[in-house]
């Protein structure tokens, strides 16, 4: 592990850095008939709806307060916010009738001028939740566990009662949506009923609805929300979600919490699988469990020659970066560079030779010392340029189809993780062959 | 700030057609029942193509952080390609508190230093717009130092929709670059192309037609666009638009300014390709001009028409409804006529007058105009008897639940439908939406609810 390396430069040249209010956007997404409402400028909405569509390949429900320069100047979020609350509850319906929660969350307009949502959350009568979340702070994982907090401390009721059979997931926002629910299916192995939030497992796992829906189109229910507090058992997973955690521990002292930083590999699912084992006092994990611990054992085996002699960079939001290195490592790629686009803690443990805070400009100059780049759609004409073996994770991927059904976590997934990083490290090592005999 | 832009010229654009009978011109955004993008979006869009040009957002990361590279607009620059590079300054909290000044500076220093770019374009954003740093400025102390243009663009997105933000670009090249340099030569046969983006290559399926004419592209705004040619575009003998009205105000101060006349186009489909040849060359005046296009489009229709033979034998008596957004109405409904397809319906929602007026004209009295395609084009599917369905990726389910071939007709689309050539890419892939099984089998139902 080296040290974190935080430059301090004037611009982000081709940034990998997502905003707050985009991170929020998906946390509001993961409740279900919840409509996002963003306030700010049109065009942070606009912008926002377009990226994630293109990711997931899904309508996505987003409205905006459509801030323009007048009422910027004039305005102190109560015509716009209030306008749009009734816009949104008159005229937005789904199915199941009209919203049941409006996500009010901010851009870096209003917080500029100083808008005090909380005053004017006051004024609308619908159910609403408000944070704030100023694009010029933070980034996509703290958007995203800023509003999960909120959630929590806005409609979560307080209680000492518990139920033994209940399990919560606090998942961080760059789990893909079967990620949470192979997770969500591995909880409930051991005789728990598990809710995920948010839950984008249900809502933009790519599901083919009835209808085109204008509200998010599933998700964790409000009223799950309202009674999660009587949990036996909380999961926390990513140093982003340690605050969620905290706050849901804050809403019953009864509760069981526990966290980890992520759960990609062996040693972060065997660590997941001795809480469970513990906390619901089962001997042994049931036999699919076991099947699978034994094919990662075996895919790890498989994939080390390939992977030991592989220099990766890996370039991911920080969450995400300390699992998929973790599981690298694990099978002995060795990760010369990992690139985060914000700070966190958790960089301190990511293993990786080089651990850097920046854009996909801070790689420059350093090709030599990697074959294969893990990345977004971004890195893709990068290694294109550069005849880097490519395998695209982590936002946005406008590439490929079919990233919500993508699972790189637990014994499973890092298995199926391991090999198509091994594959694509041979495959490269082949065309870099070819291309020396042709020369 | 005496050179800012004054955002209210911009909304009474007199050569809109809407503009000579409503009150007041280009209404505001209504809070919760917006969609569409900002300003600051139209002005990327307009200028983002000029390759050989570094574009440096001056704002918060969700302004470029959400939008780099995201448009196929293609270039054949052969240094870096820099409109498929992100730039920003990514302000902070301290930048709001304490000006973020220092810190564009410093971004266009090490722009200019590690990319030597042709010129750079300074975008400011809402935040720093509000704060009020102060690009005119920078822009104009850089440009001594590094003897490049660098331009200041004032489209923060509050200031309205993307067509404003487009004008806004059209008036600060016309501020900044149109007229700064003389051509190496003229020639009679002289053109700009305005609005013409080349998204997915689409101008390069006609410019070797311009070419083969003796027609000099001077230069665009803005696909496969150069800084050196927009700022001698004062010298060509006519503005085409392409599609865009946003740059009519762009054409009509050309005129006003430099006495170049320009005329609206679409080379969407046959008809309309072969009319703007046709146009082109009379409004250029010269009656050699004119014969060799006439011939070259007689040419080329014919080459067309071989090849769009086995087609037409699938598509006889195929009815299709178009739901998509502005010229596209029209234009692609042209285009489908042009393949024998029958269009029913298309949607004029948030057309323009004149586009409105287009689509009526191609669509013929029996057409359906949809004002609420959303809610209009289930029914017509039936009571039309449709076959195919173009239109964004929210209409999928429609096709779905009438189990009729679906095209999404959205500008991500990574092929061209420009022109002669593109029209046979347009009638693949409708051949291959109407072969295709899926959309009678992915709606089916399950076997438990039978």
């Amino acid at each position: 592990m080296g040290r974190v390396e935080k430059n301090n430069p004037p611009l982000q040249i081709n940034p990998i850095k997502l905003s707050q209010p985009m991170g929020a956007t998906l946390a509001f997404l993961g409740v279900d008939r919840c409509m996002p409402l963003l306030h700010g400028g049109q065009g942070c909405a606009s912008f926002t709806k377009v990226y994630f569509t293109r990711h997931f390949n899904e309508p996505i429900a987003l409205q905006t307060t459509a801030v323009t320069d007048v009422v910027a100047v004039l305005d102190g979020g109560d015509y716009s916010i209030v306008e749009a609350v009734k816009n949104v509850s008159s005229k937005v319906y789904s199915e199941k009738g009209g919203p049941a929660l409006i996500g009010l969350y901010t851009s870096g307009l209003p917080e500029t001028k100083g808008d005090d949502i909380q005053r004017v959350a006051k004024q609308v009568d619908s159910p609403l939740v408000y944070v704030n979340t100023p694009d010029y702070s933070g980034g996509l994982e703290s958007g995203w566990a800023l509003t999960c907090t909120a959630l929590i401390n806005q409609i979560c009721r307080s209680t000492t009662d518990i139920n033994p059979k209940k399990a919560v997931l606090l998942p961080h926002v760059s789990m893909q949506p079967l990620e949470v629910e192979r997770i969500k299916e591995f909880i409930a192995l051991f005789g728990y009923e598990v809710l995920a939030l948010p839950d984008l497992s249900t809502s933009l796992d790519g599901h083919l609805g009835e209808k085109q829906a204008a509200l998010s189109s599933g998700g964790i229910e409000v009223a799950q929300i309202e009674s999660l507090a009587d949990a036996a058992l909380v999961l926390s997973v990513g140093e982003s979600m340690r605050p969620c955690g905290e706050a849901l521990q804050g809403k019953n002292p009864h509760m069981r919490w526990h966290h980890f930083s992520h759960l990609g590999g062996l040693i972060a699912t065997d660590a997941l699988t001795q809480v469970l084992l513990r906390e619901s006092g089962t001997k042994t994990p049931p036999a699919s469990v076991r099947r699978w611990r034994k094919r990662l054992q075996d895919a790890m085996l498989d994939t080390h020659f390939s992977l030991g002699q592989t220099g990766f960079a890996v370039v991911a939001e920080p969450d995400q970066l300390a699992s998929l290195c973790r599981t690298l490592y694990e099978a002995g790629g060795r990760v010369q560079y990992a690139v985060s686009p914000t700070d966190s803690a958790v960089l301190e443990h990511v293993e990786a030779e080089h651990v850097i805070v920046g854009d996909l400009a801070s790689l420059d100059g350093k090709e030599g010392d990697y074959s294969v780049l893990v990345g977004n759609f971004h890195c893709a004409s990068m290694a294109h340029r550069l005849g880097k073996g490519y395998v695209t994770r982590g936002f946005p991927n406008w590439e490929e189809v079919g990233n919500q059904l993508k699972d790189d976590l637990l014994y499973a997934g890092s298995a199926f993780f391991l090999c198509e990083c091994a594959n694509t490290a041979t495959e490269q090592r082949e065309e870099h062959r070819s291309d020396m005999r042709f020369k | 700030m005496a050179t800012k832009l004054k955002v209210k010229d911009f909304l009474d654009e007199p050569a809109c057609a809407h503009n000579s009978h409503k009150a007041t011109p280009c209404s505001a955004p209504k809070p919760g029942a917006t969609s569409g993008g900002c300003a600051f979006e139209g002005a990327q869009i307009s200028l983002f193509p000029y390759a050989d040009a570094a574009h440096l957002v001056h704002g918060p990361i969700t302004c470029v952080g959400a939008s780099w590279e995201t448009r196929a607009t293609h270039t054949s620059w052969a240094g870096r390609d820099l409109t498929q590079m992100g730039f920003t300054t990514d302000v902070s909290l301290n930048d709001v508190i304490f000006s973020g000044e220092e810190k564009l500076q410093h971004a266009i220093d090490r722009i200019a230093a590690d990319y030597s770019p042709r010129a750079i374009f300074v975008y400011s954003t809402c935040v720093t717009a509000l704060i009020g740093d102060d690009l005119d400025q920078i822009c104009k102390a850089a440009q001594e130092v590094y003897a490049i243009p660098v331009v200041p663009v004032h489209a923060p997105g509050f200031v309205g929709g993307k067509n404003l933000g487009s004008r806004l670009a059209g008036e600060t090249l016309l501020r900044y670059l149109v007229g700064t340099r003389e051509p190496e030569y003229v020639t009679p046969f002289d053109i700009n192309l305005i609005g013409e983006y080349n998204v997915t290559g689409d101008m390069w399926q006609y410019t070797p037609l311009l070419e083969e004419l003796g027609i000099r592209v001077l230069a665009t705004l803005s696909g496969d666009g150069r800084i050196e040619a927009i700022q001698a575009a004062h010298r060509a003998q006519l503005n085409v638009i392409v599609c865009a009205k946003s740059l009519i105000s762009f054409t009509r101060r050309m005129e006003e300014m430099y006495g170049i006349p320009w005329i609206s186009q679409s080379f969407y489909g046959k008809r309309d390709t072969s009319a703007a040849l046709l146009s082109i060359a009379e409004a250029l005046g010269d009656r050699n001009l004119i014969e060799r296009t006439r011939r070259l489009i007689e040419r080329e229709e014919a080459r067309l028409e071989e090849n769009l033979l086995p087609y037409r034998r699938l598509f006889a008596g195929k009815k299709a409804i178009l739901n998509t957004g502005g010229n596209k109405s029209w234009s692609i409904a042209a285009a489908l006529q042009d393949l024998g397809i029958e269009v029913v319906a298309t949607s004029v929602g948030k057309a323009t007058e004149a586009d409105r007026e287009k689509a009526r004209e191609y669509l013929g009295a029996d057409g359906v105009l949809m004002q609420n395609p959303g809610a209009e084009q289930a029914p017509l599917i039936e009571e039309r008897g449709a076959h195919l369905l173009l239109a964004g990726g929210r209409s999928l389910y429609t096709a779905l639940k009438k189990q009729i071939a679906f095209i999404d007709v959205n500008q991500e689309k990574k092929r061209s439908y420009g022109a002669y050539a593109g029209l046979l890419n347009l009638a693949e892939d409708i051949k291959n939406a109407l072969e295709n099984p899926v959309f009678t089998l992915a709606g089916r139902n399950a076997p438990w609810d039978e």
